[in-house]
């Protein structure tokens, strides 16, 4: 019976809404104990959160969630420094690797600018579901319905992104990046894209000096940490392989028409 | 039937069994005539198994064949008036209603004045969570939306939850092993730091729908929820006095997305 549930777990996505039951203990303890014996090696490691659901729920098909959410103040503000203008970066964009055991893993990111987090994604994309209900308001266009299908839209465009990355990495023979990284990488274009549906309520002829600024920084910063990634992750002799250079090209050129889509808001 | 029993027989192998010529215990002789049926003397001659009958003693004697029939009468009486079983007329003993539903007024009116105060913050009053003020805060809040012409009551149920799921992420995340805020608790301090979002409605009742006074009256009432929403949780859960600015900012996106549907 129990290795029946072992296998099934690989297969059934992860149900994305919790059913958190503060009262009763006993379905989780159940529930974590048989995803522990299907992880086998993870084990009590990678279980790193305080909270039951995250334990029952996520932990098992992602990489440890707790990882990308080591951050403080400064590394938030140089990280939004590094994507908003990836240009004036000086430092190298590689992350460091942190020996723990036999396992190759990278610093977590209070200790490393390079790494991926998740909490500035999910920041900016609750800040541009604020800035589109304003600007859905300021056009007299409001009402919860829009506003929910606006977050749809920045939902859907950021799946759009992680499978863009995800589909390239597989493409060019690694995967073995972790989801949550190509899903914190799929998230940042939403700190440029907030700012330019920011400029777009003060002035709307600003977005269009604003929109190919961000797109083109984004576009360096995603070339950039994805070179980075396939570089750690591929064998030497595929390096400098024009192919390479022509999918990362890609990926900075389908910025331009995603931020199009999203920083339209309605008008 | 015509049998004379002493005291209800008590068998010992050695006695003699001699049913008529000892004297019972109780030394009443003609008491023991009148026991109508022979019964083990454990067991209570019961004519109504279902009522509840206060059987005092073993000493079955001292209840006369015919007090026998009227005690019952008499005990079971007794029984209801005394409320057990909760028959129909203990209405007397219930609980009140709002303490029976764990709905504490006095303590709801102290959280809710304890939050007036953007200054001043106690965390010890909300340390015990209860959901019953944030529902009347909730539907204060759609009824001043009703009062403006808008219907938001499911919406307002809606945002909240997820508003209140948002923020136990991102604050278990960040505050990693430590973290103890748990959904309850969560729901319950978004839901009463709400209070500044749903006088901000009522005001807003009066002051022209546009204008500029509507925003600075909403940034107010946003910072002053922000304020007090940060404080407590990061004092409750007690271990995120380090991400306070980051905490702040997700408390900020929850207030602000419910503003936006006071002001619009």
């Amino acid at each position: 019976m129990y290795n029946n549930l072992d296998n099934q777990p690989r297969l059934q996505r992860p149900p994305l809404v919790p059913q958190p039951d503060p009262f009763s203990n006993v379905f989780y303890g159940a529930g974590s104990g048989l995803i522990r014996d299907g992880l086998g090696a993870y084990g009590e490691r990678f279980l790193g959160s305080s909270s039951e659901f995250m334990q029952s729920n996520i932990s098992w098909y992602f990489s440890n969630p707790q990882y990308y959410f080591q951050v403080n103040n400064q590394y938030v503000r140089n990280k939004l420094k590094v994507i908003l203008f990836p240009f004036l970066h000086r430092g190298h964009w590689t992350r460091i690797t942190d020996h723990v055991g036999t396992r190759l893993s990278y610093k977590p990111p209070i200790y490393d600018i390079n790494a991926p987090d998740l909490y500035i994604p999910l920041m900016a994309f609750g800040t541009y579901v604020v800035l589109a209900g304003f600007t859905l308001g300021l056009h007299g266009k409001f009402s919860p319905e829009a506003l929910s299908m606006q977050v749809s839209r920045g939902l859907f465009g950021w799946a759009f992104e992680v499978m863009l990355l995800k589909g390239l990495m597989y493409y060019l023979g690694s995967s073995e990046s972790p989801l949550l990284d190509m899903v914190a990488y799929g998230g940042y274009p939403f700190v440029g894209i907030s700012l330019g549906v920011l400029v777009r309520l003060v002035w709307s002829y600003a977005l269009y000096f604003v929109m190919p600024l961000g797109c083109i920084s984004m576009g360096i910063f995603l070339v950039k940490t994805m070179k980075r990634v396939l570089f750690t992750e591929m064998r030497t002799y595929d390096r400098h392989s024009s192919r390479q250079h022509y999918l990362l090209l890609f990926i900075a050129m389908i910025q331009f028409p995603l931020f199009y889509w999203l920083c339209k808001i309605g008008a | 039937m015509a049998k004379e029993f002493n005291v209800p027989p008590v068998v010992f192998p050695s006695s003699t069994g001699g049913n008529t010529s000892t004297i019972g215990p109780n030394q009443t002789g003609t008491h023991q005539r009148r026991i109508p049926t022979f019964t083990p003397p454990f067991q209570p001659s019961n004519p109504n198994p279902t009522q509840h009958l206060p059987f005092m003693s073993f000493d079955v004697g001292s209840a006369t064949a015919s007090s026998s029939f009227s005690a019952p009468v008499f005990s079971t009486g007794n029984g209801y008036s005394t409320g057990m079983g909760g028959g129909p007329g203990s209405f007397e003993d219930e609980l009140p209603l709002l303490e029976e539903l764990g709905i504490n007024t006095r303590q709801i009116w102290r959280k809710m004045r304890s939050i007036l105060n953007p200054l001043k913050v106690n965390p010890n009053l909300h340390a015990d969570a209860d959901l019953s003020g944030p529902f009347l805060f909730l539907m204060a809040f759609g009824l001043f939306q009703l009062l403006a012409g808008k219907l938001h009551f499911g919406i307002i149920l809606g945002w909240v939850v997820v508003a209140a799921l948002f923020l136990y992420v991102v604050f278990n995340m960040l505050a990693g092993r430590d973290g103890n805020l748990d959904l309850y608790r969560c729901v319950s301090l978004v839901g009463y730091c709400m209070l500044p979002i749903v006088i901000f409605s009522a005001l807003a009742l009066f002051v022209p729908q546009g204008g500029v006074a509507v925003f600075i009256l909403g940034a107010i009432f946003v910072i002053w929820a922000t304020r007090v929403c940060t404080r407590l949780v990061v004092e409750l859960a007690s271990c995120g006095d380090e991400h306070r600015g980051l905490i702040a900012y997700a408390c900020f996106l929850i207030y602000t997305l419910f503003s936006l549907l006071v002001i619009f």
